[in-house]
Protein backbone atom coordinates (compact mmCIF):
# COMPACT_ATOMS: atom_id res chain seq x y z
CA UNK A 1 0.00 0.00 0.00
CA UNK A 2 1.66 3.09 -1.26
CA UNK A 3 -0.62 5.04 -2.01
CA UNK A 4 -1.37 8.54 -0.23
CA UNK A 5 2.37 8.47 1.33
CA UNK A 6 3.45 11.33 -1.35
CA UNK A 7 0.18 13.18 -0.42
CA UNK A 8 1.58 13.35 3.51
CA UNK A 9 5.03 13.87 2.03
CA UNK A 10 4.06 17.37 -0.16
CA UNK A 11 1.25 18.62 2.63
CA UNK A 12 4.49 18.58 5.41
CA UNK A 13 6.84 20.18 3.17
CA UNK A 14 4.28 22.86 2.38
CA UNK A 15 3.70 23.21 6.29
CA UNK A 16 7.25 23.67 6.49
CA UNK A 17 7.40 26.22 3.68
CA UNK A 18 4.50 28.38 6.13
CA UNK A 19 7.16 27.64 8.99
CA UNK A 20 9.58 30.16 6.99
CA UNK A 21 7.69 33.08 7.50
CA UNK A 22 8.70 33.29 11.33
CA UNK A 23 11.91 32.08 10.34
CA UNK A 24 12.75 34.80 8.17
CA UNK A 25 10.67 37.40 10.47
CA UNK A 26 11.35 36.71 13.69
CA UNK A 27 11.91 39.22 15.64
CA UNK A 28 14.46 37.85 18.03
CA UNK A 29 17.09 34.71 17.54
CA UNK A 30 14.67 32.46 20.03
CA UNK A 31 11.84 32.71 17.01
CA UNK A 32 14.00 31.84 14.67
CA UNK A 33 15.24 28.88 16.47
CA UNK A 34 11.78 27.46 17.52
CA UNK A 35 10.84 27.56 13.78
CA UNK A 36 14.30 25.73 12.75
CA UNK A 37 13.61 23.46 14.67
CA UNK A 38 9.66 22.78 13.90
CA UNK A 39 11.08 22.88 10.19
CA UNK A 40 13.68 20.00 10.78
CA UNK A 41 11.05 17.84 12.42
CA UNK A 42 8.94 18.34 9.71
CA UNK A 43 11.32 18.11 6.70
CA UNK A 44 12.28 14.74 8.45
CA UNK A 45 8.58 13.08 9.33
CA UNK A 46 8.27 14.46 5.05
CA UNK A 47 11.45 12.40 3.90
CA UNK A 48 10.55 9.58 5.92
CA UNK A 49 7.25 9.27 3.72
CA UNK A 50 8.97 10.32 0.80
CA UNK A 51 11.03 7.09 1.56
CA UNK A 52 8.22 5.23 2.35
CA UNK A 53 6.88 6.30 -1.37
CA UNK A 54 9.79 6.06 -3.26
CA UNK A 55 10.07 2.30 -1.84
CA UNK A 56 14.01 3.19 -1.16
CA UNK A 57 15.22 1.80 2.44
CA UNK A 58 18.65 4.44 1.87
CA UNK A 59 16.87 7.08 1.94
CA UNK A 60 15.51 5.79 5.46
CA UNK A 61 19.28 7.19 7.33
CA UNK A 62 18.52 10.57 6.35
CA UNK A 63 15.31 11.42 8.68
CA UNK A 64 17.20 9.56 11.58
CA UNK A 65 20.23 11.90 11.43
CA UNK A 66 18.48 14.79 10.85
CA UNK A 67 15.94 14.46 13.83
CA UNK A 68 18.61 13.83 15.85
CA UNK A 69 20.86 16.19 14.68
CA UNK A 70 18.52 19.01 14.78
CA UNK A 71 17.42 18.63 18.28
CA UNK A 72 21.50 18.70 19.40
CA UNK A 73 21.27 22.18 17.33
CA UNK A 74 18.54 23.41 19.36
CA UNK A 75 20.23 22.74 22.34
CA UNK A 76 23.70 23.73 21.07
CA UNK A 77 21.69 27.65 20.16
CA UNK A 78 19.80 27.83 23.60
CA UNK A 79 22.85 27.10 25.56
CA UNK A 80 25.04 29.82 23.33
CA UNK A 81 22.46 32.09 23.88
CA UNK A 82 22.20 31.60 27.37
CA UNK A 83 26.10 31.83 27.93
CA UNK A 84 25.51 35.27 25.82
CA UNK A 85 28.45 33.98 23.36
CA UNK A 86 26.45 35.29 20.20
CA UNK B 1 -9.53 -2.12 8.88
CA UNK B 2 -5.28 -1.43 8.82
CA UNK B 3 -6.04 1.18 6.13
CA UNK B 4 -8.70 3.20 7.83
CA UNK B 5 -6.33 3.61 10.94
CA UNK B 6 -3.24 4.53 8.57
CA UNK B 7 -5.63 7.44 7.34
CA UNK B 8 -6.99 8.66 10.41
CA UNK B 9 -3.57 8.80 12.07
CA UNK B 10 -2.07 10.57 9.53
CA UNK B 11 -4.85 13.12 9.38
CA UNK B 12 -4.65 13.86 12.66
CA UNK B 13 -1.12 14.70 12.43
CA UNK B 14 -1.20 16.50 9.44
CA UNK B 15 -3.97 18.56 11.14
CA UNK B 16 -2.16 19.37 14.21
CA UNK B 17 1.07 20.12 12.35
CA UNK B 18 -0.99 22.82 10.32
CA UNK B 19 -2.26 24.40 13.17
CA UNK B 20 0.91 24.15 14.96
CA UNK B 21 2.85 25.84 12.10
CA UNK B 22 0.00 28.20 11.77
CA UNK B 23 -0.09 29.02 15.61
CA UNK B 24 4.24 29.33 15.38
CA UNK B 25 3.52 31.79 12.35
CA UNK B 26 1.11 33.99 14.40
CA UNK B 27 1.54 33.51 18.07
CA UNK B 28 2.48 36.87 19.93
CA UNK B 29 5.25 35.72 22.12
CA UNK B 30 8.36 33.51 22.39
CA UNK B 31 6.91 30.96 24.51
CA UNK B 32 3.66 30.66 23.36
CA UNK B 33 5.65 30.09 20.20
CA UNK B 34 7.34 27.56 21.99
CA UNK B 35 4.73 25.67 22.72
CA UNK B 36 3.14 25.21 19.58
CA UNK B 37 6.76 24.15 18.24
CA UNK B 38 6.38 21.37 20.97
CA UNK B 39 3.11 20.84 19.65
CA UNK B 40 4.33 20.27 16.45
CA UNK B 41 6.67 17.02 17.28
CA UNK B 42 3.94 16.01 20.33
CA UNK B 43 0.77 15.69 18.02
CA UNK B 44 1.76 16.64 14.44
CA UNK B 45 5.05 13.84 14.09
CA UNK B 46 4.18 11.12 16.73
CA UNK B 47 0.67 10.04 14.87
CA UNK B 48 2.42 10.67 11.68
CA UNK B 49 5.45 7.95 12.51
CA UNK B 50 2.49 5.62 14.22
CA UNK B 51 1.17 5.51 10.82
CA UNK B 52 3.61 4.95 9.22
CA UNK B 53 4.62 2.02 11.63
CA UNK B 54 1.08 0.42 11.21
CA UNK B 55 1.05 0.83 7.32
CA UNK B 56 4.39 -0.90 6.93
CA UNK B 57 4.80 -3.51 10.09
CA UNK B 58 6.57 -2.38 12.87
CA UNK B 59 9.53 -5.27 11.88
CA UNK B 60 10.05 -3.63 8.14
CA UNK B 61 13.14 -1.06 7.48
CA UNK B 62 10.06 1.87 7.36
CA UNK B 63 8.08 1.23 10.20
CA UNK B 64 11.42 -0.09 12.69
CA UNK B 65 13.22 3.23 12.04
CA UNK B 66 9.77 5.07 12.31
CA UNK B 67 9.41 3.49 15.76
CA UNK B 68 13.52 4.72 16.59
CA UNK B 69 12.59 8.69 15.57
CA UNK B 70 9.34 8.36 17.48
CA UNK B 71 11.10 7.71 20.93
CA UNK B 72 14.11 9.87 20.23
CA UNK B 73 11.57 12.70 19.55
CA UNK B 74 9.95 11.66 22.63
CA UNK B 75 12.89 11.75 24.67
CA UNK B 76 14.40 15.09 23.15
CA UNK B 77 11.51 17.41 22.44
CA UNK B 78 10.83 18.36 26.05
CA UNK B 79 14.68 18.87 26.56
CA UNK B 80 14.89 21.60 23.54
CA UNK B 81 11.75 23.35 24.34
CA UNK B 82 12.73 23.48 27.81
CA UNK B 83 16.28 24.42 27.19
CA UNK B 84 14.92 26.99 24.22
CA UNK B 85 12.59 28.71 26.87
CA UNK B 86 14.91 29.19 29.34
CA UNK B 87 17.68 30.55 27.30
CA UNK B 88 14.96 33.10 25.52
CA UNK B 89 14.14 33.86 29.37
CA UNK B 90 17.67 34.34 30.15
CA UNK B 91 18.71 36.23 27.67
CA UNK B 92 15.62 39.26 28.37
CA UNK B 93 13.08 38.06 25.59
CA UNK B 94 10.27 40.52 26.81
CA UNK B 95 6.81 38.84 27.68
CA UNK B 96 3.34 39.73 25.75
CA UNK B 97 2.38 42.73 27.14
CA UNK B 98 -0.98 40.83 27.30
CA UNK B 99 0.41 38.30 29.81
CA UNK B 100 -0.92 38.06 33.52
CA UNK B 101 2.10 36.54 35.26
CA UNK B 102 5.71 35.77 35.47
CA UNK B 103 6.23 33.31 38.56
CA UNK B 104 9.87 33.66 37.69
CA UNK B 105 10.38 37.11 38.45
CA UNK B 106 7.29 36.92 41.30
CA UNK B 107 9.64 34.05 42.63
CA UNK B 108 12.70 35.63 42.54
CA UNK B 109 11.60 39.07 44.17
CA UNK B 110 9.59 37.65 47.16
CA UNK B 111 12.68 35.04 47.52
CA UNK B 112 14.75 34.66 50.53
CA UNK B 113 17.78 36.54 48.51
CA UNK B 114 14.95 39.32 47.64
CA UNK B 115 16.99 41.03 44.64
CA UNK B 116 15.19 40.95 41.38
CA UNK B 117 16.07 39.46 38.52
Amino acid sequence: MTGGYETVAIGEIAIAALLLIRLAAGPTISDRVVALNAISTQAAVAVFYFAAFARRTVYLDVPLWLASFSYLGAIVWSRYLERELL
Amino acid sequence: MREAIVIALAAVGGIFSLTAAVGIVRMPDVYCRIQCGSMTTTMGALPLLAALVIGEGPLTSYGSRALLVAALLLVLNPAAAHALARAAYKTGVPLWPGAVTDQVRDQASGGARGEGP
